[in-house]
């Protein structure tokens, strides 16, 4: 089976041979070496804990109603919130990123047959739910209760279901390492003739900076985690400043991966975005080496601002400020692609198709949350803000208003192709417009909660009554929000039950995935095309020859074959 | 490419420099409300540096707010002007434009200078807060699960959960924990530190304005860590010395001098391992962790002096440990941040001195 994956390094040859789709149901659909099936694999499982991880989120909104908690202990509430954090960043939007739209689209967008390395990609998937049932799992002995950043020495002292935690975080982490490097190779050396670096779908570029940053920040993290379980079983002293260990230790190895984390959660969103715009205004997109290129930066960039989120932990005063004007550095390349999706927008034709609903909003609320975010990098301001409710409001604005949205966008936008079948577009469009406002009125109020005094992390505000009047609007922005859900979830289950059915290429988008069928066959394309250009010049011919017709049929745009171009592949 | 060419010359659309005059309009008159919005109103100010770090966030809001004016203005007008309509046919395409190598490079210079502007701005704040003259009053918190302890110079006993300040005086707060992580944060200081175990954090600030203000814990110690709070008092200085002499008053006089003869080696052995080996090595004076290595703290010709100026004694070591040092390398906390006792003290300086007798046979 893996020998699948050979099949792209002689693309362009019609006699390249396809090997047979396996038919057993445990082969096909449960173990398989498909990246295509992987990645569905992997968006129903981070779909399914997006439910569980939002629901928790609910129940956190739910107990802040009133100031003395509404429904929960503080120990329960704070093993909630931990779970709430650990699991919407590593079992939702890291596999929804990196697994699923990753292992989807970009071997379609290369035009590869599979990843790389099929074995390890299948192994990297088990890996995930293992994990997920391993972390939440940890509500039976006793939830982890210091955040998603379990900061030492509470954490040591911690109820036992850290030490699972650990365990959990430990094997996503393993995971994502190897999902990175799988991700590095295939982009490298299995990209269809003719597409060089700079011929490459945006998507791509971004999920070859993901997978660098995934392949080395990683690292990092597993080593932390190992330590600190070894520290609560075996009483190794890593983190305990009484026996020679340092609580700052855990601060620096977890944000020396967390902080390109964060770039992990976004980067691929940026390339979804880049994808959306041009497809639904028609447009080349605005800057496309630019683009590219910032993503790399980003990533690069995104090594050397980790201690950023320590400037109150008690580092030496100085070493702020290196940190302070890295991360504001990055606020350029960001920047730039915002500058370039609107410069995409001006004399586009825009279709208002849901997926590029999500992807403006994306770039209203994501906008904001980078703003927010130049303002948390600057010392002085962030000895005010850092560890309160300013610091939730920003970080929801940059990983829902940013990551969600995009993942919404992407969904919207590959569904046809990954279903084979469309979703209702007024349903769509009723689900952005909700989410988006349920969306602001839920995070916008907790800025101004952060800043009058009501630190994160918090099981009650007894203390400060006053919070009350805003903490009741965002929650009841937290359930349109769920409201919300349920009309992509409607959407979703209509559509595969009685959608009607997608054309290989509903949107006339460029790129390769839309060159085949809808949902594409096991070996992707049957005869891997060579690539003459960038994919985003409309107007002009398809860049792309050598495709099988009947496959790439459903494209209203002149067959591959017919381009005027020469065939030099 | 001609195409693109052609409508490059045209016009930037139907109502650009409409849009963008109105946009800027908006932003002018949201700038002005945030330069005269009351922060100070919202969460009372202490005195500085809360005034300045107000100003910076002022200062970084009018900037903020302009540029997500300007991108969620175009992003709207760009999307109803440029909308695709029914009469534009099914196959209709937008205008061919790659790039514009000029348009590029003014918006990452702009947003460059912006970005410098706004660190310096930063730095110059931060500079500010780190040369505060002070040290006028120098006292401790400490964080507990789940409250605040404080302790002020030449008090035998320390005060829970309420911090009284005299008005118009400079404090250097050091700050540390005697368990988990904590964080000291008044929103009104507009300042916070963690409390670490083990280490100790300064904050400095000037009370200028009389009232009761917020102390919170901002970083998460426990069940309990939502209701970790404490009043920080700002007095006038008759109300402070009052206070300051009440308790006084309540705890007995200062306490004993300590008894040198009295130490015990092996004691302090022990509590060198917990207290000072996270800084102090017991090698030379050079082999250092934070401060120098204390092993020849008595016989080094190279170093006779202790950083004080004073010669290394039995007597000049235990003032140190007393009182704490603070140079240019880092803070030695003192004996109240230490939690050191006067046997303690004792015999940490016996087994001082004994290390430096082992070295010289």
């Amino acid at each position: 089976m893996a020998v699948a994956a050979h099949a792209g390094f002689i693309g362009g040859d019609t006699h390249d041979h396809i090997h047979p789709e396996p038919q057993g149901f445990i082969r096909k659909y449960v173990f398989s070496l498909d990246a295509k099936v992987i990645g569905i694999q992997y968006m129903v499982a981070a779909f399914l804990f997006f439910l569980i991880s939002g629901l928790l989120a609910e129940v956190v909104r739910t107990q802040l109603l009133v100031p003395r908690g509404a429904i929960l202990s503080n120990d329960t509430y704070n093993g909630v919130y931990s779970l709430h954090g650990s699991s919407m960043v590593w079992m939702v939007i890291i596999p929804l990123m990196t697994g699923a739209f990753g292992n989807f689209v970009m071997p379609l967008q290369i035009g590869a047959r599979d990843v790389a390395f099929p074995w390890l990609n299948l192994l990297s998937f088990w890996l995930f739910p293992v994990s997920a049932v391993i972390l939440f799992s940890s509500f039976l002995i006793g939830a982890p209760d210091a955040g998603w950043t379990e900061y030492p020495p509470i954490s040591v002292q911690g109820p036992a279901g850290t030490s699972l935690w650990c365990i959990a975080i430990f094997l996503i982490g393993i995971s994502s390492t190897m999902t990175g490097l799988n991700f590095m190779v295939t982009i490298v050396k299995m990209r269809a003739p003719g597409m060089t670096f700079t011929r490459m779908p945006l998507f791509v570029w971004a999920s070859l900076a993901t997978a660098l940053l995934n392949m080395v920040a990683t690292a990092a993290l597993s080593a932390a985690t190992a330590a600190l379980f070894m520290e609560r079983q075996f009483n190794v002293p890593f983190y305990d400043p009484t026996r020679g260990g340092s609580p700052l230790l855990w601060q620096h190895m977890f944000w020396f991966y967390s902080h390109p984390a964060v770039y992990i959660m976004i980067l691929p969103g940026f390339g979804i975005v880049s994808e959306v715009f041009p497809t639904f205004a028609r447009k080349p997109i605005f800057g496309y080496k630019m683009i590219a290129f910032s993503s790399i930066a980003i990533a690069l960039l995104g090594f050397m601002v980790w201690a950023h989120h320590m400037f109150t932990s008690g580092m030496a005063p100085w070493l702020a400020l290196p940190f302070m004007i890295l991360t504001m550095v990055i606020a350029v390349p960001t920047g730039i692609k915002i500058f370039s999706w609107l410069a995409t927008l001006w004399g586009g034709k825009i279709h208002f198709h849901p997926a590029m609903l999500f992807s403006l909003g994306f770039i209203a609320t994501f906008t904001f949350g980078g703003i927010t975010g130049v303002f948390l990098s600057s010392v002085p301001f962030d000895y005010d803000a850092h560890g309160t409710y300013f610091i939730v409001a920003h970080i929801h604005y940059v990983l829902f208003g940013g990551s969600v949205f995009a993942l919404y966008s992407g969904l919207y936008y590959w569904w046809p192709k990954i279903t084979g079948r469309m979703m209702s577009n007024t349903l769509g469009v009723w689900h952005f417009w909700l989410t988006f406002l349920a969306f602001n009125v839920t995070f916008l109020p907790m800025h101004l909660l952060g800043l009058w005094g009501m630190p994160r992390r918090v099981a009650q505000y007894q203390l400060h009554p006053e919070f009350q009047f805003w903490n009741d609007v965002a929650s009841v922005g937290s359930y349109v929000l769920a409201l919300s859900t349920l009309i992509l979830i409607y959407n979703m289950v209509q559509s595969l039950l009685r959608g009607r059915r997608a054309p290989g290429n509903p949107w006339n988008a460029r790129t390769l995935e839309w060159m085949t069928t809808s949902p594409p066959p096991y070996y992707n394309f049957r005869t891997i095309p060579a690539v003459l250009k960038n994919p985003y010049n409309f107007g002009e011919p398809l860049p792309y020859i050598g495709l099988d017709e009947a496959e790439s049929a459903g494209s209203t745009h002149p067959p591959a074959g017919s381009s005027p171009l020469p065939a030099h592949a | 490419m001609a195409q693109s060419r052609a409508h490059r010359k045209m016009s930037l659309g139907p109502g650009f420099w409409p849009v963008t005059i109105a946009l800027t309009i908006v932003n002018v008159a949201i700038s002005y409300v945030i330069a005269v919005f009351p922060f100070e109103q919202l969460v009372p100010i202490v005195g500085a540096p809360a005034d300045q770090i107000d100003t910076l966030f002022r200062f970084m809001s009018v900037i903020g707010n302009a540029i997500f004016v300007y991108v969620l203005g175009y992003l709207v007008y760009f999307a109803i002007v440029w909308r695709w309509r029914p009469s534009d046919g099914p196959d209709a395409i937008g205008v061919q434009v790659h790039d514009v190598p000029k348009l590029e490079f003014w918006w990452t210079v702009v947003p460059s200078i912006i970005v410098a502007i706004i660190a310096i701005f930063s730095v110059r704040i931060w500079a500010g807060m780190q040369n505060t003259p002070g040290d006028v009053l120098t006292m401790e918190a400490i964080g507990h699960q789940f409250k605040f302890e404080f302790r002020y110079p030449k008090m035998k006993n320390s005060v829970y959960d309420s911090m009284h300040v005299p008005v118009d005086t400079p404090v250097t707060l050091n700050v540390t924990s005697a368990d988990v992580l904590h964080s000291f944060w008044s929103p009104s200081l507009r300042i916070k530190a963690d409390m670490v175990p083990g280490l100790v954090q300064t904050l400095r600030f000037t009370p200028e304005h009389i009232g009761k203000y917020a102390i919170i814990c901002t970083e998460f110690c426990g069940t309990q860590h939502a209701n970790m709070a404490a009043a920080l008092y700002v007095d006038s200085q008759q109300a402070f010395g009052a206070w300051l002499s009440a308790q006084a008053r309540q705890q007995g006089q200062a306490s004993a001098p300590v008894a040198l003869g009295s130490g015990q080696a092996a004691a302090g052995q022990a509590l060198f391992g917990q207290k000072c080996s996270t800084c102090h090595s017991i090698g030379p004076f050079n082999q250092k962790i934070v401060g120098p290595g204390l092993g020849h703290l008595f016989n080094d010709p190279a170093h006779p002096a202790l950083v004080t100026g004073e010669k290394a004694s039995p007597a000049a070591i235990s003032h140190i440990l007393i009182s704490g040092y603070q140079g240019p390398i880092g803070v030695m906390p003192n004996r109240q941040a230490n939690a050191l006792s006067n046997q303690d003290i004792a015999n940490l300086v016996a087994y001082l001195t004994s290390l430096s007798q082992k070295k010289q046979r």
